[in-house]
């Protein structure tokens, strides 16, 4: 049974690397569509919560939605995975339209609720049991699967009943029901938001072999760092309207300089630094005794520092360009 | 709709019920008190037996049975009757604290979600935990009622089929009534943001149902049809015209004496016929206010299966009356019946829809 489980594993991420590569070569952003969104829009007492959002993930994809507090994340999760109607437009996971087909779309999926709550009178073993009742598993099947799970998010062997768990072992409680039907897609809405550090770790490594598992997975969350980590994809989310979409590099070269066009270049030096001079150059200020400069310029003027510096027998210690992070990203957007 | 999800839910329900320790402490202390009521009710019922073998021993003499008077033999159906009181009053609390928190503390726990998330439709939800209250509910009346059969069985005193019948009757009218408090909880439960404000508003309705409408019942006829209509006046015939009216012919004196005389024969029966119709409306008022008490509607057709005769009623809303023929029984007593199936499920569509409409988030 383990020799056909790794094979059928090796199977899946031979295919997800074959989709990959296809993509890759192909140019494009997307190959086969997973989750795709049409005008999808839901209001509330008049106020739409999300407007009109067009999305398109690819199979396979680790897919980071960003958003501040309130800016319909959590509303589009619940319309993926058909816990509300949407007032206009449609949800289509793996071509199945979610609001006409909710059951057909929750058997394929797995979702992990913001602050996930499970039944207190009961264990982990038992709420996770009533769960998998709900699929086409028989006994055998189930217990052979929650054992997994609990084995996965490392709950195996706590008899205590749920009522008194940490919210840590509850979020990985909470991983363990999205997982129970070995989900196609996985939505996970502020899923480091309980952990502890060892937790987030943990959590990481878990995203890591599903995605080899060739799973989509769908992560919501307002944790920045996170999400540049584990995702390959942004989406970023503002007043129900998808702002921004693409790489973590993407977005980086899209976005990370906007409001300033200028670059930071931070020199380190054995010896102290001449003075360097350059049209595009619009400051430096050297520190540290001159032994280090951070220039900021027009242009990337690495090769030419480096070559001034080469000239005068300056021995380099370090020389990096500052990189916009997600944050720098993500409030660039949002404040746009 | 799915079966497999309803059967889950209502599965995991039940068991629920069976292993909550507020539902244990309530079905212990109403099962004591019902096994007292019992006990009670059998020691009343030896003491009867008792008397009618008396009265039966003094009939029958040397010369056999006396034609005429005979008197009955009382029926185990009795032990029953106070059983019901407790029935009305401790299964009713039993039934709210089933329900007031069935939807509440899912959405409290948070565990609405994860359910929702899996492949199951909402109203397999709502359906399953109704259902699960149901069978924890028939559960409770069936403990109840073989605690009771065991009693019996321990005084010796053995039930025939027929009466066998009649507590089995008794059992589901019981289940249905408690029923009707069940799916009060249970609406509230889907209609409050938590369990506290849910048994607040399940008392409420359990009080004004209870206790404010019989209260208030009468008042309401008495305004909807106002003042019964008065009877005619009265004339004070004459005396006889007599020399001396106070004296007679040995000189007694004769005092007049009062001879009250309808005014006009027409004028009466015309005031019986509207009385009779004021009085008839004013029951169907009566009646119509009681038929929404849960409590008697059950109190009225408990006490209607378990008189022996299936017609000795003893019904606590006005406008009925003792000891009717069995054939007028259900004539009578349909209201009661229709009003104890109707209200469970009024309650219960109010919390399906509301439970339907529910914002998940």
């Amino acid at each position: 049974m383990l020799f056909q489980r790794k094979y059928v594993l090796a199977l899946r991420r031979a295919l997800y690397k074959y989709r990959y590569r296809k993509r890759s070569k192909g140019g494009e952003q997307e190959g086969e569509e997973m989750i795709k969104t049409e005008n999808l829009t839901k209001e509330y007492n008049g106020n739409k919560a999300v407007d009109g959002l067009n999305l398109e993930i690819a199979e396979g994809d680790i897919f980071g939605f960003l958003g501040p507090n309130g800016a319909g994340k959590s509303t589009t999760i619940l319309m993926l995975v058909g816990m509300i109607e949407p007032t206009e437009g449609k949800c289509i996971i793996n071509e199945i339209e979610v609001a006409r087909n909710p059951l057909k779309v929750k058997a394929i999926i797995g979702y992990l609720p913001e602050d996930v709550g499970f039944y207190g009178n009961m264990t982990a073993e038992q709420n996770l049991d009533y769960f998998a009742r709900f699929y086409a598993m028989d006994a055998n099947e189930r217990k052979k699967r929650i054992e997994e799970l609990l084995e996965l998010v490392q709950l195996d062997g706590v008899s205590q009943k749920v009522g008194g768990y940490s919210r840590g072992m509850n979020q990985r409680l909470g991983l363990a029901q999205a997982l129970l039907n070995d989900p196609k897609v996985l939505f996970l809405d502020e899923p480091t938001a309980n952990l502890d550090p060892e937790g987030v770790f943990q959590y990481r490594e878990q995203i890591k072999q599903l995605s080899d598992e060739g799973k989509t997975i769908f992560i919501s969350s307002h944790i920045l760092a996170e999400v540049s980590k584990v995702c390959n994809t942004i989406g970023i989310i503002s007043k129900g309207t998808l702002i921004a979409r693409g790489t973590l590099e993407e977005l980086k070269n899209e976005f990370g300089r906007v409001g300033t066009e200028n670059l930071r270049i931070i020199v380190e030096t054995i010896e102290p630094l001449p003075e360097i001079e350059h049209e595009d150059i619009i400051s430096a200020e050297y520190s540290e005794a001159k032994r280090k400069v951070v220039i900021e310029s027009k242009s990337d003027l690495r090769d030419y520092i480096s070559s001034e510096l080469f000239e005068k027998g300056v021995k380099v210690k370090e020389m990096r360009m500052e990189e916009p992070t997600l944050e720098d990203v993500f409030l660039s957007v949002y404040r746009r | 709709m799915e079966a497999k999800g309803l059967f889950n839910v209502a599965r995991k329900e039940f068991i629920d019920h069976l292993t909550s320790r507020k539902f244990l402490i309530i079905l212990a202390l109403f099962l004591v008190i019902s096994a007292i009521s019992m006990h009670q009710g059998i020691d009343n019922y030896n003491d009867r037996l008792e008397r009618y073998k008396e009265q039966i021993s003094q009939i029958t003499g040397e010369e056999g049975i006396e034609p005429g008077y005979m008197p009955e033999k009382p029926s185990i159906l009795l032990i029953f009757q106070m059983m019901s009181f407790q029935m009305s009053l401790l299964g009713a609390i039993l039934a709210i604290v089933m329900g007031f928190d069935l939807i509440t503390r899912e959405k409290e726990s948070r565990s609405l979600k994860s359910l929702l998330s899996h492949p199951i439709f909402r109203d397999e939800i709502i359906n399953g935990k109704a259902l699960g209250g149901i069978l924890a509910l028939v559960f409770a009346i069936g403990i109840a009622l073989i605690i009771s059969f065991a009693m019996l069985l321990l005084f010796s005193i053995v039930p025939d089929l027929n009466e066998l019948w009649r507590i089995a009757l008794f059992g589901v009218i019981s289940v249905l009534c408690l029923l009707t408090y069940f799916s009060i909880a249970l609406m509230t439960s889907t209609v409050s943001e938590n369990s506290g404000m849910s048994i607040i508003y399940a008392l409420i309705i359990f009080l004004t149902i209870s206790l404010f409408l019989p209260m208030v019942g009468g008042m309401v006829a008495e305004i909807v049809v106002g003042e019964p209509p008065e009877s005619p006046t009265y004339r004070i015939p004459p005396p006889p015209p007599t020399p001396n009216a106070n004296e007679n012919e040995q000189g007694e004196v004769i005092k007049p004496v009062k001879i009250e005389i309808p005014m006009d024969e027409e004028e009466w029966q015309r005031y019986e016929e509207e009385s009779r119709a004021y009085w008839e409306k004013r029951s169907a008022i009566d009646g119509a206010i009681f038929t929404l008490v849960p409590t008697t509607n059950y109190l009225a057709v408990s006490s209607a299966v378990l008189s022996k005769n299936g017609g000795g009623l003893m019904f606590f809303g006005p406008g009925y009356r003792s000891e009717t023929e069995g054939q007028d029984m259900l004539e009578r007593i349909w209201k009661n019946i229709l009003a104890l199936i109707i209200f469970p499920l009024v309650f219960f569509a109010i919390a399906y829809i509301k439970f339907m409409r529910m914002d998940i988030r």
